[in-house]
């Protein structure tokens, strides 16, 4: 990990305090994070440790109570809520553990919604999401509601919406948390076979060894700061 | 298209759907009540516009009246049917008489006609049920369907007719004989007030019942199409010394008209509430779709969504659940106001009190008049109504913090 300019996602000295009853709760103190284009790095840690505190603040979800989040060159720290939703309309994609697609609209329009946030849709968003949806296997589902596709169905739409827009940085928390291990084991095989063929920066939140073996960086977080994994 | 207005419109019509369960329930709520209100509204339009065609058919367009009898109203005759904006003109003569047959007695009231210019004034030609207007002489009688019903009077039968003029001689000690007359006609105006007690009689007759000589209680006229009543109505007052008064069909029955009108705007009040019932159901049902889907919302929070986009996404819910609730609304109203009169025959056949109905209402039928500004208010009202019940649950859902609602574990 080096804080240099090329990073596409920078967090510097960052600390968050939680208050909870009884007094406050210091979850991440003076954690250093960057990475590049291209390189996946995963998080590891136990429960509680702050994993999705730190992704929701790498995705400027959270403000910081000290240090700085950058996205390229750009600190997001004094931008307005408005400003950062609109710039992680374009910048980042997102995927969770629990899917989060919208009930009533089909796979592709699941995917392609990400395409209307950020107000880019066109022929060509179109022709993208159906190849994306391809991509992960999915192409004759296109019209598929979710409720009606298996939990790694429906995370590979996930997928593909998150990277419909072309991010240079993919925040992925626990993607494979609901999935049994057959299925978890292909849908990160196919994000990680995605990320490298987009040329997208993977920070990966999970416990799974194995998987966040798979990364290029391995990381965990402890005592609110990030150290190097010891099996990377 | 903005994402917000396509992610409303699947929340409503969701892929492969027609409607979704919530939307269809405050649909249907939208509906029912945006129906409800406009069958009443021109139930009730219908109503006060047949009541009113007939009171201007039943009492000329403008009555000029004074005090005590008119002497010389031939003259006054000609003088306004010289006007152009008068069409006809008839003197007036009116009052009250006791009827008896077979022992039965009544107290209709009566109006005499002239036979020359009544007609064109007052046209009971329209209502006669049976005889003619050549039937009706000095000696005969027209009676409406509630007299001959009340006394089972048919024509060519006999009725016994007394005045009032008739009790003044009998403080003389003087024998009182009625008048026979024989029935030439039955009428049906089509409104209770005068179809249950109203008989008409020549104007001579008239004269002689009431010992007026030749004078008569006032002059009607029927005014030309697009002249203004009321309007009119002021001119001639203007011209007229103070013993007399023109007075229109609205001023005579303005108590009537009042009355109607009150009733239109209370139950237009009234059905007002079933709207904003159903605008509640509307929000209810958001609120619970705010709350079942924190983190989604969440999620397109962190998509990039602006919080204003997310509440557009609410409201816009409301907004739609309106407009398709209210065009329901206005067609399930035409089709009920189209098969009014099969539901109101099946409701009197069923309840076997179609009488009953008439009697207690004045109509055999169910009037319906179509106001298009009432069809107008009440889309608009609705809409609104069911756009602002969107508001509470599109305010709450643009509050939620983002990393809260992912959290969320609904």
């Amino acid at each position: 990990m080096t804080l240099d300019s090329q990073s596409v996602l920078r967090a510097k000295d960052v600390r968050k305090t939680f208050v909870i009853p009884g007094g406050e709760l210091e979850v991440l103190r003076g954690l250093n994070f960057s990475i590049r284009e291209g390189v996946s790095a995963s998080i590891r840690g136990e429960s509680g440790s702050g994993k999705s505190t730190l992704l929701h603040l790498f995705a400027g979800l959270e403000g910081v109570d000290q240090g700085e989040i950058s996205w390229g060159p750009d600190s997001i720290n004094h931008w307005s809520p408005r400003k950062r939703a609109a710039e992680r309309a374009v910048r980042l994609g997102l995927v969770f553990q629990a899917y989060h697609l919208v009930g009533e609209m089909t796979a592709l329009e699941n995917v392609l919604l990400a395409a209307r946030i950020a107000g880019t849709v066109s022929a060509e968003t179109r022709e993208r999401a159906r190849h994306l949806l391809d991509r992960v296997g999915l192409g004759n589902r296109e019209k598929q509601m979710p409720g009606k596709m298996s939990g790694g169905e429906r995370q590979r739409v996930a997928v593909a919406r998150a990277i419909l827009n072309n991010p240079p940085i993919l925040l992925a928390d626990e993607p494979t948390g609901n999935l049994d291990e057959k299925t978890g084991e292909t849908t990160m095989e196919l994000l990680l076979e995605l990320v490298r063929e987009q040329g997208v920066a993977l920070v990966l939140v999970t416990h799974s060894r194995r998987f966040a073996g798979a990364c290029d960086e391995q990381w965990v977080l402890h005592d609110g700061i990030l150290e190097a994994s010891a099996e990377a | 298209m903005p994402w917000y207005f396509h992610a409303a419109l699947k929340q409503i019509f969701p892929s492969g759907k027609l409607l979704s369960f919530f939307a269809f329930i405050s649909v249907t709520g939208v509906t029912l009540g945006v129906m409800v209100l406009l069958v009443v509204q021109s139930v009730m339009n219908g109503f006060v516009f047949d009541i009113q065609s007939n009171l201007a058919k039943t009492n000329g367009d403008i009555q000029i009246v004074s005090r005590a009898p008119i002497v010389g109203w031939e003259d006054w005759l000609e003088n306004l049917e010289a006007r152009p904006e008068v069409k006809a003109a008839a003197p007036l003569a009116h009052g009250v008489v006791m009827l008896q047959a077979r022992n039965r007695p009544m107290f209709p009231y009566v109006w005499g006609l002239d036979l020359e210019s009544g007609p064109e004034v007052l046209p009971f030609e329209d209502f006669l049920q049976s005889g003619t207007m050549d039937d009706l002489d000095d000696r005969s009688i027209f009676v409406s369907g509630g007299v001959a019903r009340e006394l089972t009077l048919g024509v060519g039968t006999e009725v016994a007719v007394y005045t009032p003029l008739m009790l003044d001689r009998m403080k003389v000690d003087e024998v009182i004989r009625p008048i026979t007359m024989r029935v030439a006609g039955i009428f049906e105006t089509g409104w209770n007030e005068v179809d249950s007690r109203t008989v008409v009689v020549t104007l001579r007759t008239m004269q002689e019942l009431y010992g007026l000589g030749e004078s008569v209680h006032g002059v009607v006229m029927k005014l030309e199409d697009g002249v203004d009543t009321a309007e009119y109505a002021g001119v001639l007052n203007a011209g007229l010394s103070e013993e007399y008064h023109a007075q229109t069909w609205m001023d005579v029955n303005s108590d009537f008209l009042f009355v109607l009108r009150l009733e239109k705007t209370m139950m237009f009040f009234i059905m007002i509430f079933i709207v904003l019932v159903a605008s509640f159901s509307i929000a209810i049902s958001l609120m619970m779709a705010v709350i079942r889907k924190t983190r989604e919302i969440g999620l397109l929070s962190a998509m990039g969504a602006s919080r204003f986009g997310i509440g557009a996404c609410f409201c816009l819910q409301g907004f739609l659940i309106g407009t398709v609730g209210t065009i329901l609304g206005i067609i399930g109203a035409l089709v009920a106001l189209h098969f009014r009169n099969n539901i109101f025959h099946l409701f009197a056949h069923l309840t076997g009190r179609g009488q009953a109905l008439t009697d207690a209402y004045g109509f055999s039928y169910l009037p319906a008049h179509y106001i298009i500004s009432d069809f107008i208010i009440v889309a608009l009202f609705s809409i609104f109504v069911s756009t602002l019940a969107g508001l509470i649950p599109a305010w709450r859902a643009a509050r939620l913090q983002p990393a809260e609602a992912l959290r969320n574990d609904a």
